[in-house]
């Protein structure tokens, strides 16, 4: 068994020094991609993003306002426009993602004390930028109203402390729990690194099994395997493990090490899942080329399910938000477990217990695939099952 | 003379796109890929993304006051749309046991001395936790407890001027000088469907002509197709016809699939369309005949069938982040946001939501369609030139 296993390895090594598209797949397109999201995510917090401005007062005080939000991190005042048509017009062309208005007798209002208003009309199409300009704006708005508001109580002969209480009899202190930074790249970086992990696992499993089945050579491979399934499996997906498991270790570097996204739970309990999550991935890979015994048919398939998986990971758009039955599918993507563990370990430091769980749930999409074993030794024995395109 | 050349590459064009229904059609892999994908993908993303937003989100409040007002205080956070008070507490240890199983996605602490310093004009300070490990739940949670916190300072406020004896209009203005209102254009509930779906299905639209397209590729070049078409006395088929050809078939199969997604599909999910249908076309049609003239070139390097799905699959979830749609494209780094021009999906993802989702016309979008048909006639050279290398290989062989 053992020295069947090690013939099928040597067997495989040689298969992958022979078509390049194994060593493309293995390391050189992962990579490739965790270098494209490093970068991507460089950048951090979007800033200075163009917004017009319709400045229907022209006084020093609406100018003040308007500096205030150009010197917001998130707004840059690109454009001043004549009117709200025109700041429309702008965000259709994409020039700015949304347009202040101030009314007119602004500063007059404000003198003699009549309350007036500031309008933010932002575009709703990117719900990140659309977020961050909006906290912007409205901070600095209220930031600005409740300097006038002190300044009305202080001229009315309150101190400035009996002022400050009374405007803000209510005062709250913000603890950001995990992710401190607030920072967008923190958690998609972790979720996109491991979707390209999980592709490539999937993809790999597929097509070195199904290329044996397409190119008439799987007779040979459990040959080699000497009627092994589990020697011909272990051989064959071994080197894809190993690189793929490489390849997690990679990615853990990248992101805490060299990104800096929190990990404030245990390491090991993610190491432990990124190569339980391969092993699932793989497991998934047997089945679909099994069940199928169709390499193209497979791969698209495969590819299919892959892709889906990042929407009902619930790390955008949150699962709750989902219809019950969708929910529950949400569970047939392993991905889902992984990044569960993800939140738990890394962000939330979550004791190790309530991981656990989910690490079980990841060894069930590593077992129950594998009741589908009889059925590849079949088609890798039978003649009828290869050579389909 | 000259006319029968013209009959002899019409008829190579039409032979073409027999042949190649046939090679689609014959296919299952390219039937899933080209026909079946885009509907199973569009109806999936769209029953997840359905409900567009997440209400009442559950939180833990930790009542240390137990007075009158910091029972209304709580029945404010209950009354906002966002968040619901499901869990009462008794100390922030069992709140974050709720919050680890996850019970809760936050967690509110209101002191003991609240109503007393309320009462007595000092600063009441209510202590609030969110989690930003889930963004979306994060800035939810977080707005409608600070607007019920604030909400609340205001009503104390406004209510301490009046017993002061000042006028209800003087204590609004007072309270609040400036208001400040917030309307938002194209998307009024920030629904999470109809800002992300029109660009997912865009970039679909590109990956699976690549891939389709790509498949078939590998079949012309597995059955050795460029000799088979091959007009008897010809010396080989002719590089335009075979590219016309192709697009011809290609761009029909994908006419009758996207009616079908920007109609019936868009109104069933409540997708917005608020661009004319003109518009919409003469936004779609560069767009793409762009993706499949860049297949056609794509194609040109496989040399087997599966090759497409190997090299194209994950591609789809970086070139959506790299169109500007999801992460804005003021947090992309310039030249890679520029580089992602090169595809049709950027310059697509960013026209097609300004023509459809906001009505944009034709000249508000024109560097897009600009962009767009440049791709188009610098992918359909590609092709050309591509398909010409291919068949001077098969010649050799």
């Amino acid at each position: 068994m053992f020295d069947a296993t090690i013939r099928v390895l040597r067997r495989e090594w040689g298969r992958i020094c022979r078509y390049p598209v194994y060593i493309a797949l293995m390391v050189i397109l992962p990579a490739v991609s965790f270098a494209f999201f490093a970068v991507l995510f460089s950048a951090g917090v979007a800033t200075d993003i163009p917004i017009a401005v319709v400045d229907m007062d022209k006084t020093p005080t609406s100018r003040t306002v308007i500096s205030m939000i150009d010197a917001t991190p998130s707004a840059l005042v690109a454009y001043q426009v004549p009117d709200m048509a025109e700041g429309e017009r702008m965000v259709r062309e994409g020039k700015v993602l949304g347009v202040v208005y101030i009314p007119t007798d602004f500063e007059k209002d404000i003198m003699s004390n009549t309350r007036t208003s500031v309008a933010a009309y932002l575009s709703g199409l990117n719900i990140t930028a659309n977020g961050l300009l909006s906290k912007d704006i409205q901070t600095t708005v209220t930031t600005f109203s409740s300097g006038i508001q002190l300044q009305v109580l202080m001229k009315n002969g309150l101190s400035e402390k009996q002022a400050m209480a009374q405007v803000l009899p209510v005062y709250f202190d913000r603890h950001i729990l995990f992710n401190p930074y607030v920072n967008y790249g923190y958690y998609l970086l972790p979720s996109f690194l491991p979707m390209m992990l999980m592709i490539f696992s999937l993809v790999l499993t597929v097509y070195s099994i199904g290329s044996e089945l397409k190119n008439y050579s799987a007779g040979e491979w459990f040959n080699t395997a000497g009627g092994s399934t589990g020697a011909a499996l272990v051989g064959k997906l071994l080197p894809y493990t190993a690189a793929m498991f490489g390849m997690a270790l990679l990615m853990n570097t990248i992101m805490y090490k060299w990104i800096g996204v929190p990990l404030n739970g245990s390491i090991v309990v993610l190491t432990v899942a990124a190569f339980l999550f391969i092993l699932a991935y793989q497991s998934i890979g047997i089945l679909i080329i099994t069940v199928l015994s169709n390499l193209r048919m497979s791969l698209s398939i495969g590819g299919g399910y892959s892709v889906l998986a990042f929407t009902f990971s619930g790390l955008t758009f949150p699962r709750m938000a989902m219809d019950p039955l969708l929910r529950i599918l949400s569970y047939i993507f392993p991905f889902t477990l992984y990044t569960d563990i993800f939140i738990d370990q890394a962000m939330r430091g979550a004791p190790v217990i309530y991981s656990i769980r989910y690490m079980g749930l990841l060894c069930l999409f590593i077992v129950l695939p594998m009741l589908c074993l009889p059925r590849l030794k079949k088609i890798a024995t039978h003649s009828e099952y290869w050579g389909k395109l | 003379m000259r006319r029968t050349r013209l009959g002899i590459k019409l008829r190579e064009f039409g032979s073409v796109i027999r042949a190649e229904y046939g090679h689609i059609f014959t296919d299952a892999g390219v039937v899933l890929i080209m026909i079946f994908a885009i509907l199973i993908y569009a109806t999936v993303y769209s029953l997840a993304y359905k409900n567009e937003v997440l209400r009442d989100i559950p939180v833990g409040v930790v009542d240390n006051s137990m007075t009158p007002a910091s029972r209304q205080l709580i029945r404010t956070f209950d009354a906002a749309p966002n968040v619901n008070v499901t869990y009462n507490p008794e100390n922030l240890t069992e709140a974050e046991n709720l919050f680890f199983d996850r019970k809760i996605y936050g967690v509110v602490y209101i002191p003991e001395d609240y109503e007393r310093n309320l009462l007595k004009g000092v600063p009441a300070i209510v202590s609030v936790y969110v989690d930003a490990s889930y963004f979306l739940m994060y800035r939810q949670v977080f707005s409608d407890v600070v607007a019920g916190l604030t909400g609340t300072g205001t009503e104390v406020e406004f209510s301490r001027l009046l017993a002061q004896g000042i006028n209800a209009p003087q204590a609004e203005a007072v309270v609040s000088p400036v208001q400040f209102t917030l309307r938002n254009l194209y998307n009024p509930y920030l629904g999470y469907g109809t800002f992300l779906m029109p660009a997912i299905l865009i970039v679909i639209i590109q990956q699976t002509l690549l891939m389709g397209i790509g498949m078939i590729g590998g079949t012309w070049r597995e059955f050795g197709i460029y000799r088979k078409l091959r007009t008897p006395g010809e010396k080989r088929l002719s590089t335009i016809p075979i590219v016309l050809g192709k697009a011809t078939a290609y761009l029909s199969i994908y006419a009758v699939t996207l009616s079908y997604i920007f109609t019936f599909h868009y109104k069933l999910f409540h997708l917005p369309m608020n661009g004319s249908l003109v518009n919409v076309l003469s936004f779609l049609v560069p767009y793409v005949l762009a993706c499949i003239f860049m297949g056609i070139a794509v194609s040109t390097l496989f040399r087997s069938r599966e090759s497409s799905i190997l090299y194209i699959l994950w591609t789809s979830i970086p070139l959506l982040l790299i169109s500007g749609a999801s992460v804005p494209k003021e947090a992309i780094p310039g030249w890679l946001y520029n580089f992602g021009k090169i595809f049709p999906s950027s310059s697509g993802v960013e026209g097609f939501l300004r023509v459809q989702t906001m009505g944009a016309s034709l000249t508000e979008v024109r560097p897009e369609v600009t962009t767009l048909w440049i791709l188009c006639f610098v992918y359909l050279i590609l092709a050309c030139l591509g398909i010409r290398l291919v068949m001077n290989r098969e010649d050799v062989r």
